[in-house]
């Protein structure tokens, strides 16, 4: 008991108190009712009915992979396309830009301020038919491209644009973590550029790639705009399915099923990152 | 040598590649822009006629003036609560040693890397199981959830740099626990906290998925914007998106100068001192 | 100095535990008015916690602190009339070195005009340009932001003035200048100096008189003299730096038995109530070669290295069995000559050696 007045004390703890109470209501407290909403009998509207797995077993058996497929599907491909195309920026950041690094860290961040529908739809605009790129395409060679917009890649060229900071900066932090005389020390050993960059840049960098990584999937698995805005009805991921069993089906312990679901894999995913991750070293730069 | 060179070619191509994917993220917002200025009423490209006609309709809207005034109560009560509460968060979170900080710092961002949609619904389920009716107001809360976590780790940023000897030095030259607050600990933080300042404004005056599901019969510009995108088009949405782009801009912009204007006010009144 | 009162500041049984650790065992300590006291130890040896005790940032679990006849135990440091300059300095750095210095007269409400020339004066006593007042911090040198901060300190106009190892971040250069400034300003202001250090030798060079601390007892209390020449224990004798130490058994009157290699060596200590302990003999009073033919200790040994130290050779010197290893320091300008590997005598006085028992 006297340790206990003891922890609460700490300087520390009272701190975080306001915070804390906070997301325990605003947080936590949703969460749990979630869950307990998930046992509920489909289509009940009150907690005071006798707990029933029957919505896991209806999920479970009715069509629902296929939407977690395709969100998982597009998470994976959306993680591979962005290691692609950050990788040398990211390269170009920590090693070669200087004080230019900067300049380019800002603009990156700017568009994150940025409503992400108004992004999105400027992509409508971009790939709609007769479109600004359709358009100029008729008009510059009289070539037409039309099926463009709602289509399976557009989604993922919303999710690659939407998430594109996510992955480059802890890429960066990654990288810029690797010292310069590592890599001189492999080459003075005689490695070659391929077995240095395999052998010594690759390897310190991955606790970046790694965050980056598992950062891009778990945000990519939960969207919702970027089908709905660039993909109509083309497909439909999970983030849809909990939303019109919340909204038009009004089958609220369902929708609390497919989102204890999802949230269970983001959670595996970042119970994951954080063992990776010292927060002090990575925010406090220590 | 000629390593030399295909480095030197290497580099150039980062640096090519680095400035395509520039232009990449920032054409769909030029692509708004253009669009808010055409005369149709169905966007085509290329444009043939000009016009600023949507730009006056949104003017004079009323409605238009509703969506605005939401989202700024929204963002201006979201900013004000999570710095107050962020202050203390950040303290915690990189100033004290505690026994269960490393949980602490875990836990407290979980709701930033959470599927927003996801969070939106819940707190929904949340806000009727307790019987209260949604509105901006429920809203705010919503926003609070995902921001004051973004805006306690900005702020911690600054914190690690602070050093609470300053604070034991002050007091120890006599001042009081209020005066080292006023004296030190505020001044010394306050880059830190003008940073998180805005982004607690711009990012809930851009929110979207939590918006949706939380603001009842409410509608923030974000929402509005979707409701008409799902809908079919209507040129008011990249006329109502450039001004809320230009919005954001603005407030940018003015903090900067602000920033600035306090920096120079301060040496121009230790130079005075002289 | 002690024209003061003597028992300015009086430390009676303080100690402090942290759970089952005790950092401050019963330390009792007087220091008078206008002294230059300095605490010494080893890192962990709680001088810190000492200092953060005798501020007020800490309370002691036990004791009780007085200054000036009133006790201070619950006075908090914003209330007590001493001042500290910390380890870091912890100069404020979004004021200017002007406001630095001018925050304790702020905090006490003085008119602007008259903080100015306070400030200005303290500038001045610690030789810094006047154009420093509207310098930014970051724009000072190591040495400077000494200066600003005893200055800061200066300016609060403590009863004592305590120092957490100001100096120890700093080049051997700098801090062997600022070590004498320092004494000159303690000369200048007449105040209480309460200093801690991990250096004997920085202690040596500026104090009145120094307490030695270790494992949070304080073992020795003395002028810089009697801490050298007469250190209570092995601990202290080592503490000034390298030192040769023998472990002895009484041998007969006068003399005392090394342990390691049965010999035995002429002392002029009373050696009636000494059963064992150590020998220590300080390298710069060994002699090497011929200056050592006619003592009354002398070992015969091996030539191992030689190490320039400037004004000084230090040797080291094995007995030729290779079990026990000498050092021997002496002038550079003194004729002596032999290359390692060599046989020589190297020897002393009876009355250069300390006999401790602990």
């Amino acid at each position: 008991m006297k340790s206990l007045v003891h922890w609460v004390r700490q300087p520390g703890f009272l701190n975080a108190l306001p915070v804390g109470v906070f997301l325990l209501v605003g947080f936590a407290g949703p969460l749990v009712l979630v869950l307990l909403y998930s046992f509920m009998p489909p289509k009940t509207f009150k907690l005071d009915q006798l707990p029933t797995l029957e919505n896991y077993v209806s999920v479970v058996t009715q069509s629902y992979y296929i939407s977690f497929g395709w969100s998982l599907t597009l998470a994976v491909v959306t993680v591979i396309l962005l290691l692609i195309i950050t990788y040398p920026i990211a390269y170009g950041m920590a090693k070669l830009f200087g004080k230019w690094a900067t300049l380019v860290t800002i603009l990156v961040a700017l568009p994150l301020l940025i409503s992400e529908n108004i992004r999105l739809f400027g992509w409508v605009l971009l790939l709609l038919k007769n479109g600004i790129i359709d358009g100029s395409l008729q008009f510059l060679f009289g070539v037409s491209l039309s099926g463009l917009l709602y289509t399976v890649p557009a989604v993922v060229l919303g999710l690659v644009y939407v998430y594109l900071p996510f992955m480059l900066f802890p890429l960066v932090i990654g990288m810029s973590m690797v010292p310069d005389s590592l890599k001189e020390a492999a080459s003075d050993l005689g490695a070659s550029r391929l077995q240095i960059f395999w052998e010594v840049e690759l390897p310190l960098s991955m606790p970046g790639i790694l965050i980056g990584s598992l950062l891009v999937f778990i945000l990519a698995l939960g969207s919702l705009a970027e089908s709905k805005i660039l993909g109509g009805q083309v497909i439909v991921m999970i983030a849809d399915d909990i939303e019109s069993a919340f909204t038009f089906a009004q089958n609220w312990p369902k929708g609390s099923v497919l989102s204890v679901l999802l949230i269970t894999l983001s959670l595996v995913i970042i119970f994951f990152l954080f063992r990776k991750i010292d927060l002090d070293r990575l925010v406090g730069r220590r | 040598m000629k390593s030399q060179r295909q480095r030197r070619i290497a580099h150039a191509l980062i640096v090519v590649w680095t400035g395509a994917v520039l232009v990449f993220l920032y054409m769909p917002m030029l692509s708004v822009v253009l669009a808010s200025f055409t005369k149709q009423r169905y966007f085509r490209f290329p444009v043939k006629a000009w016009d600023t006609r949507w730009y006056e309709k949104a003017f004079e809207s009323l409605s238009v003036r509703d969506l605005f005034w939401t989202s700024f109560s929204v963002a201006l009560l979201v900013t004000l609560i999570s710095v107050v509460l962020a202050f203390f968060g950040a303290l915690a979170f990189a100033r004290y040693d505690w026994k269960g900080r490393k949980l602490y710092q875990r836990l407290i961002l979980l709701p930033i890397f959470f599927p927003q949609a996801v969070l939106g619904l819940a707190l929904l389920l949340w806000f009727s199981s307790l019987g209260i009716t949604t509105s901006w107001q429920t809203a705010v809360f919503a926003h609070m959830i995902w921001i004051l976590p973004i805006v306690t780790l900005i702020m911690s940023i600054q914190v690690y740099s602070f050093d609470p000897v300053w604070e034991e030095a002050a007091y120890d030259l006599g001042a009081s626990r209020l005066q080292v607050l006023r004296e030190i600990t505020l001044p010394i933080l306050a880059p830190g906290i003008i940073s998180g300042a805005i982004f607690a404004f711009l990012l809930s005056w851009g929110n979207f998925p939590l918006s949706l599901f939380t603001t009842g019969a409410d509608q923030t510009i974000p929402e509005w914007l979707y409701a008409k995108m799902v809908s079919g088009y209507t040129p008011m949405v990249p006329t109502l998106g450039s001004l809320t782009m230009g919005g954001a801009a603005g407030f940018l912009l003015v903090a900067f100068v602000v920033m600035i204007v306090i920096r120079r006010v301060k040496q121009g009144k230790s130079n005075q001192l002289r | 100095m002690n024209e003061g009162q003597l028992d300015f500041l009086e430390l009676r049984g303080i100690t402090k535990r942290f759970g089952d650790f005790t950092a401050l065992a019963d330390v009792n300590l007087s220091i008078s008015e206008g002294e230059f006291f300095t605490l010494v130890g080893p890192s962990g040896s709680g001088k810190t916690t000492l200092i953060r005790i005798l501020v007020g940032m800490d309370s002691p679990t036990g004791g009780e602190i007085s200054l000036n006849g009133n006790v201070i135990n619950d006075v908090p440091a914003n209330r007590r009339p001493t001042c500290m300059v910390f380890q870091n300095l912890a100069l404020f750095p979004h004021k200017t070195v002007g406001q630095n210095v001018e925050f304790a007269m702020k905090i006490a409400g003085v008119a602007p005009a008259t903080r100015r020339e306070r400030a200005n004066e303290l500038l001045e006593l610690l030789r810094l340009p006047a154009d420093f007042y509207s310098k930014r911090i970051n724009q000072c040198s190591g040495g400077e932001r000494q200066r600003i901060a005893l200055a800061r300190a200066l300016a609060f106009d403590p009863e004592i003035l305590f120092f957490d190892e100001p100096l120890s971040a700093l080049d051997y250069r700098l801090r062997k200048t600022l070590e004498k400034e320092l004494k000159d300003i303690h000369r200048e202001t007449g105040k209480t100096f309460v200093y801690i250090t991990h250096s004997l030798e920085e202690a040596m060079v500026m104090s009145d008189r120094i307490g030695i601390l270790n494992h949070g007892h304080l073992i020795q209390i003395g002028s810089p003299d009697d801490i050298y020449n007469r250190p209570c224990n092995k601990f202290v004798a080592q503490f000034m730096g390298e030192v040769n130490t023998l472990e002895v058994v009484r041998a007969a009157e006068g003399r005392v038995r090394h342990v390691d290699s049965d010999a035995s060596f002429e002392i002029i200590s009373d050696v009636n109530d000494f059963e064992s302990g150590f020998l220590i003999i300080r390298p710069e009073v060994m002699k090497i070669g011929r200056a050592a033919a006619e003592l009354p200790n002398q070992i015969q040994g091996v030539l191992f290295n030689d190490y320039a130290l400037g004004s000084r050779v230090q040797y080291q010197v094995r007995s030729e069995d290779g079990e026990s290893h000498w050092l021997v320091e002496r002038l550079q300008d003194d004729p002596f000559a032999a290359s390692p590997g060599q046989s020589v005598t190297i020897g002393w006085r009876p009355e250069d050696s300390i006999l401790v028992t602990s």
